[in-house]
């Protein structure tokens, strides 16, 4: 009699602590979109310097084109956890993330994958040429996941 | 003998003359390959497979199926692979010019405006007719059209002729004798083949674009978006941008931020913009850039 009752008392809580936890997520919806929001603003500052230097508007820096890269392919890792259930349209809070995210997430996941195998490559680019011969790839990898899983203004 | 010989020369050149004109309109001759690669960039420039070809389900090349969104209904691009039965096979290259020219099926009806003819009208008879030549090459898929999911009053096609008369000028595209040949070739692309203001130009609640405003932005665009003023206002337009920024937007749909452009843009990069030569890229940015600078902020899509 006294393990049932303290069994009982156990799941009640653990039901309690899952009730919790999920009010939780829920509530933290809008922290993160705007965490994922800066990440991606994290990205286009860093395609902005290599787009610079491709273009020899910024004199070449072997250092900050590598820099710039690994940021991008460290978002790129983050990005299959930075669109979690319920961060859509439904948080409402302003978000261009697209409900095909939810509907494809495997394609979704597989876009980012693509992004970070790009990225890595750049990363792993040795000179001017390299980058500039990489980094379209790159910009590619970024458009193939916008097209379908983002609205085109935010 | 003179005469006769004269004859003679008349009536060959008339029954070449004739045969020609038979050979263009019989589906099964060939066009030249020139005239179907030199249709291959009209095609890649108009954009046809966005709206003809179902990519997001790996539909086969103009097969049509893609659902287009308007506030009238939801349309479905049709079949235009030259099956005989589901597609235009049995169309000849004038009943093609004319629904590219005027809006009108083969059997005459009305199209819908859906399909872009308010812009298409403007191209030229040749690019018309290299369209038609590559539009042969392709597959012929035995694939029915989906029915638009259109309500009334919008799916009465008598309605369309209205329409017409109000918003629709029909007429070959006139090079502006002031502006440079590259500014013009420019324009040719921008308001011929890829149809910018179709979705740049704002839409009044009947679906016409608002003329005047011509490329300052739309805030009834496809998909709900949003679509940006591309005219060169410094503010509200593409005014600051750079030559390198307007070149890599047209190729990777870059923007000056370091952002890649989402949703149909994407798509038109991908398929028609990103496709541009070299020379017709600069073209395109000429033109924009000779456009009176609009002052019109697009009002960024309301959440949620």
């Amino acid at each position: 009699m006294n393990q049932g009752w303290r069994l009982g008392a156990a799941a009640a809580g653990v039901a309690v602590l899952l009730g919790v936890a999920v009010v939780a997520e829920a509530q933290n919806a809008p922290a993160q979109i705007t965490q994922r929001q800066e990440a991606m603003k994290g990205q286009g500052a860093a395609v902005r310097t290599l787009t610079q230097m491709v273009r020899g508007e910024q004199p070449w820096n072997q250092q900050a084109a590598r820099q710039a890269a690994t940021t991008i392919n460290n978002t790129a890792k983050m990005i299959p956890s930075l669109f979690p259930q319920g961060t859509g349209a439904e948080a409402g809070v302003k978000t261009a993330a697209l409900p095909a995210i939810w509907q494809n997430k495997a394609d979704f996941d597989a876009k980012a994958k693509t992004l970070e195998e790009e990225s890595a490559k750049l990363m792993a680019a040795n000179d001017e040429a390299a980058v500039k011969a990489q980094f379209p790839n790159v910009g590619k990898a970024c458009g193939g996941c916008h097209e379908n899983y983002r609205a085109k203004q935010q | 003998m003179r005469t006769a010989a004269c004859i003679a020369a008349v009536l060959f050149l008339l029954g070449a003359g004739i045969h020609a004109t038979q050979a263009q309109e019989a589906s099964a001759v060939a066009a030249s390959p020139s005239a179907a690669s030199r249709g291959q960039y009209v095609f890649n420039l108009a954009g046809c497979t966005s709206c003809h070809t179902d990519e997001k389900n790996k539909g086969p090349l103009l097969a049509g199926g893609v659902p287009l969104k308007t506030p009238f209904g939801t349309f479905y691009g049709p079949n235009i692979t030259p099956d005989p039965t589901y597609g235009i096979g049995a169309w000849s290259e004038a009943d093609f010019v004319r629904a590219l020219r005027e809006g009108r099926g083969r059997d005459g009806a009305h199209l819908f405006p859906v399909f872009p003819f308010t812009s298409f009208t403007r191209m030229t008879d040749e690019d018309a007719k290299d369209l038609w030549a590559y539009l042969r090459t392709v597959p012929a898929v035995p694939t029915p059209n989906k029915p638009h999911d259109v309500g009334f009053p919008f799916n009465v096609r008598l309605g369309q002729m209205v329409w017409k008369w109000i918003f629709f000028s029909p007429g070959r595209f006139r090079p502006d004798p002031a502006k440079s040949a590259e500014v013009n070739r420019g324009a040719y692309i921008v308001q011929a083949l890829s149809h910018c203001g179709e979705c740049h130009t704002q839409r009044n609640l009947l679906g016409g674009v608002d003329t005047a405003k011509a490329l300052a932005g739309n805030t009834r665009g496809p998909d709900k978006d949003a679509v940006p003023n591309i005219t060169p206002d410094p503010d509200t337009g593409i005014g600051k941008w750079s030559d390198a920024d307007l070149t890599d937007l047209l190729k990777d749909g870059m923007t000056p931020e370091g952002d890649f452009v989402g949703g149909s843009m994407a798509e038109v990069v991908r398929n028609t913009t990103g496709k541009l030569s070299g020379a017709d890229a600069r073209a395109v940015i000429a033109y924009l850039r000779s456009l009176p600078p609009i002052r019109n902020k697009v009002e960024e899509k309301k959440s949620p």
